[in-house]
């Protein structure tokens, strides 16, 4: 990322390598005073389009980036402390009521919904746009210096980080001839000049850096299109019973902001059983240890219907759309006959496990059509009932001995009034409790209620499923971004740039040749190594060549090179690039 | 299937060896810094990077003298310690020690997950278990290809300490694990973490002997005493342990970075979304993010050094919170702690 920068910094920075982002407060600071302060050294006040541009380039620094990705971090942290809408709305609700003066105060500072929060979204708009005016100019740089040439050798390349010295007997342009075919052959791009050739390798680390970065910014952009286009709805299914993909037919339907009725693939599935298997022995014992869903589905296009075994981690796949497996319970049937002698319901009634150890689970029937009065129950299910101390409790989830309590009520359900009301709860304002012995039924077992409201049957109980169904036309793409970004991180960490240069010069005994090595970057080490290596096979090479034996070429004591005079005031590509830095 | 109770009664039994194995190794460590020779004298001025690359480096000493064939080399490098394997009794016991716990600690994994059939990775207890092994697989690995006998102390020092509370407090007895841990993708997803997090052990564990070694060469250098001077005189420059433990997190950030790419995918198939800000996923993005910020602060003028050291430790503090932390005291999807 670029920094503050005068407009010859910039040139100077454009000539370094990528990763010489010079920074920090001081710098910037300094950098600051002198953008404010042109040649003449008076104070000059910055136009509109000045700001702006002081504006970008704050935003574009790397600094800032640091800043903005540790306020991401941050912002996170309340979003997996705090109770979330997106992910458990229940629990907020009970935050409220265990909060109830701090809640509504966290609620206006988005709290409860920190990742759909404006200044979540801020922040990391703010990154991906920082992170965009950091990229864009980079890549337009690295295609620039591809066709560039390595810069010219530094006069002295006893300066450099890494140096090395022999002498051969070949001539100077010879040597170094040599050493171009060497360094060409371990693919260095070359350039020579005279007495000098300067070579670089490892553009792919540039290329690694800018691909990981714009794949992060596919990667939200991916992410954008699923929240577009891409749908969740769920669906509670009992046995015995066919859904189609509709909204209407399904209980909770989120659309993505462009999606309408219309665009949900209309498929249809129906359960046939469930299983659910419980561990029997151990420290987990009562824990679930498998799920199978029996479907039958069919899809769209109006094919024959097939049978799918639906369980956890074993999505539905169909027309596109992913189905999933995401909860279960009871579902007692109940036949309620009215004082009339009329069946004014007969059928199942899901009812939502309290406990998922036990299955103890508690529901709501509703029967509006029965006479002389509308009828409401208020039950609790259990699997495996056991009575404790007169109370009816669950000692297993699997159904070895279902039992229903109800209590009844008569009066008006209040159904008409207009409010929505849930089929799990019961509004027992215009009702009253009828009076009846407290008892569990068994299936098959009937309540009688009394005044001559009608009785209520046990008949059985069915099992029901709830079904999660996704459609996110992003995630292909997501997953695309997510493993171009690796690949592009693995290329940028196990390439590294650097240069090698070398300068051929006539000695008293033979012709002595200089190294310099300059790795960018290369804070984690190891050019070391391949430096040394290289300037051995160059060694062995001139020496190989030059047929001579070695103990001839001792021309240079092994300390000339730390002794090397200081460097003249020449401009040094490689060292102003390296003070940079 | 059944488990079966005398192979897990086997595997907790060979992890207590395993601990008591690492502790003795630790000593042996101790011993070497207390009875060893120092090998790496930190003679270094503070580091400053202009003055290390004056000294010199690769191979320069010996070379020239006895064969004339090759360069004078002369580079930033300090000179890796002569041998590969481990030199004098006190250290040669302690690797030794480390090598053979290690090799009993894999042993407990592999039963144990023998006696559950299935990947023994499914609650904090094995999984504390695994990322203890990894960090000494990456110590043995880093020792030898580096030579950095050095690190050992400091390395099996939160190794036996995690290890300890694992047997005691956190120790889950064999069991099967819930359905929605029942898939393949805990070998990929799980691995990956547990690879990386052994990696970002060692690597905080590094990068805290950088920051003292970095305190006491500016110490040394600024004409001031330094407690742990006797300590460092076994130890290489600030310089290098900055680098190795840099080395460290080059490696474990793509490591986690996949990671976090397979439990994507994989909660994808189990619960219908591949990202929806579960506290556990959060943490590990905030963790990403803090390293990922540690990586770029490396490369910026100004940040790096004791700075970068510090962001690296505050990302380790971020992983440490969601293994410990979110475990514990927060509900989410990856609740399979199995503690109560």
């Amino acid at each position: 990322m670029t920094d503050l920068q005068t407009p010859a910094e910039q040139a100077e920075a454009t000539a370094a390598l990528p990763e010489t982002e010079a920074s920090g407060p001081a710098a910037t600071a300094a950098a600051a005073a002198r953008s404010a302060r042109p040649a003449g050294g008076q104070p000059v006040r910055l136009g509109l389009m000045g700001w702006l541009r002081w504006a970008w380039r704050q935003l574009t620094s790397m600094r800032t980036a640091l800043i903005l990705l540790f306020l991401l971090a941050l912002a996170s942290v309340p979003g997996s402390v705090l109770p979330q809408e997106g992910i458990d709305p229940a629990a907020v609700t009970q935050y409220y009521t265990a909060h109830p003066a701090l809640a509504p105060l966290l609620n206006r500072l988005s709290l409860f919904d920190v990742f759909a929060a404006p200044w979540f979204a801020a922040i990391y708009l703010l990154l991906f746009t920082s992170l965009a005016g950091c990229v864009l100019p980079r890549t337009f740089r690295l295609v620039g210096s591809a066709r560039q040439q390595p810069p010219r050798a530094p006069r002295n390349l006893a300066r450099l980080p890494l140096t090395a010295r022999f002498s051969t007997s070949l001539p100077p342009d010879e040597a170094l001839a040599a050493a171009g075919r060497l360094l060409a052959g371990r693919r260095f791009r070359l350039r020579t000049g005279d007495g000098w050739v300067s070579a670089e390798k490892g553009y792919l680390r540039e290329v690694g850096n800018l691909l990981f970065h714009i794949a992060l910014l596919a990667l939200l952009g991916s992410v954008a299109l699923g929240g577009l286009f891409g749908y969740k709805a769920n669906r509670l299914l009992v046995a015995g019973q066919t859904f189609v993909n509709q909204p209407t037919d399904l209980d909770v339907f989120h659309p993505g902001r462009l999606v309408g009725p219309g665009d949900l693939q209309p498929f249809a599935i129906s359960l046939r059983s469930f299983t659910a298997k419980y561990i029997t022995s151990g420290p987990e014992i009562s824990d679930p240890a498998s799920f199978s869903a029996l479907l039958r589905y069919s899809s769209a296009g109006g094919t024959p219907s097939q049978p799918y075994n639906l369980q956890v981690n074993h999505p539905l796949r169909v027309d596109g759309v992913r189905v999933y497996l995401i909860g279960h319970g009871y579902a007692p049937v109940f036949k309620v006959t009215d004082g009339k002698g009329t069946v004014v319901f007969n059928g199942p009634v899901p009812f939502i496990p309290v406990s998922t150890n036990t299955m103890l689970s508690d529901g709501v029937i509703k029967v509006p059509d029965a006479d002389p009065a509308q009828l409401g129950f208020a039950g609790v299910f259990v699997p495996t009932a056991v009575d404790i101390d007169g109370r009816v409790e669950s000692a297993w989830p699997a159904a070895l001995s279902p039992r229903v309590s109800l209590v009844p009520y008569a009066g008006n359900l209040g159904m008409n009034s207009g409010t929505p009301q849930s089929v799990y709860s019961l509004d027992t304002a215009g009702l009253h409790k009828l009076k009846v012995q407290p008892r569990a039924l068994a299936p098959g077992q009937s309540l009688q209620l009394p005044d001559g409201y009608g009785r209520i049957t046990f008949t059985g109980y069915r099992q029901w499923i709830s079904l999660a169904i996704t459609y996110d036309p992003g995630q292909v793409p997501a997953l695309l971004s997510a493993c171009t970004a690796l690949a592009g991180l693995i290329l940028s960490f196990l390439v590294r740039r650097r240069r090698l240069f070398v300068r051929a010069t006539e000695g008293p005994n033979g012709t002595i040749v200089d190294l310099g090595g300059l790795a960018r970057s290369d804070a984690a080490g190891g050019y070391e190594t391949e430096f040394a290596e290289l300037a051995s096979q160059l060694c062995a090479d001139q020496r190989g060549t030059a047929g001579e034996p070695a103990a001839d070429q001792q021309g240079v004591p092994p300390a000339a090179a730390d002794q090397a005079e200081p460097v003249s005031s020449d401009h040094d590509e490689a060292l102003v690039e390296d003070e940079a830095e | 299937m059944q488990v079966n109770t005398g192979l897990a009664n086997f595997s907790y039994a060979m992890v207590i060896t395993a601990l008591v194995l690492y502790a003795l190794a630790m000593l042996a460590y101790a011993c070497d810094f207390a009875f060893g020779k120092a090998r790496l004298l930190a003679t270094e001025p503070a580091a400053e990077p202009a003055a290390v690359k004056e000294l010199v480096g690769v191979g320069a000493s010996a070379a020239p003298a006895a064969s004339p064939a090759a360069p004078v080399v002369n580079g930033a490098a300090e000179p890796p310690p002569a041998g590969r394997w481990p030199s004098g009794f006190w250290l040669r016991t302690a690797f030794g020690l480390t090598c053979s716990a290690l090799g009993v600690q894999l042993i407990a994994i592999l039963t144990r997950g023998l006696a559950e059939h299935r990947v023994p990775w499914g609650n904090m207890y094995e999984f504390i278990c695994a990322i203890t092994c990894m960090a000494v697989i990456v110590l043995v690995l880093i020792s030898v290809k580096f030579r950095a006998y050095y690190i050992g102390l400091f390395v099996l020092l939160p190794v036996v300490l995690g290890l300890a509370l694992d047997v005691t407090a956190v120790y889950t007895l064999a069991g099967p694990v819930a359905p929605a841990l029942q898939s393949y993708w805990i070998a990929i997803h799980v691995t990956a973490m547990i690879i990386a997090t052994g990696l970002f052990i060692v690597g905080a564990v590094v990068s805290v002997m950088y920051l003292v070694a970095d305190r006491c060469q500016r110490r040394l250098a600024a004409g001031l005493p330094s407690k742990v001077e006797g300590i460092m005189a076994h130890l290489p420059s600030a310089l290098v342990l900055d680098r190795l433990s840099y080395r460290t997190i080059l490696f474990a950030f793509p490591v986690w970075t996949f990671g976090i790419m397979a439990g994507a995918i994989w909660a994808d198939q189990a619960w219908g979304r591949y990202w929806g800000w579960d506290p556990k996923e959060t943490w590990s993005f905030i963790t990403w993010v803090v390293y990922a910020g540690f990586l770029h602060a490396r490369a910026t003028a100004g940040w790096r050094g004791r700075k970068a050291a510090w962001i690296q430790l505050a990302g380790f503090g971020c992983l440490m919170f969601n293994l410990i932390g979110v475990n514990l005291w927060i509900t989410g999807l990856h609740s399979y702690a199995g503690l109560t």
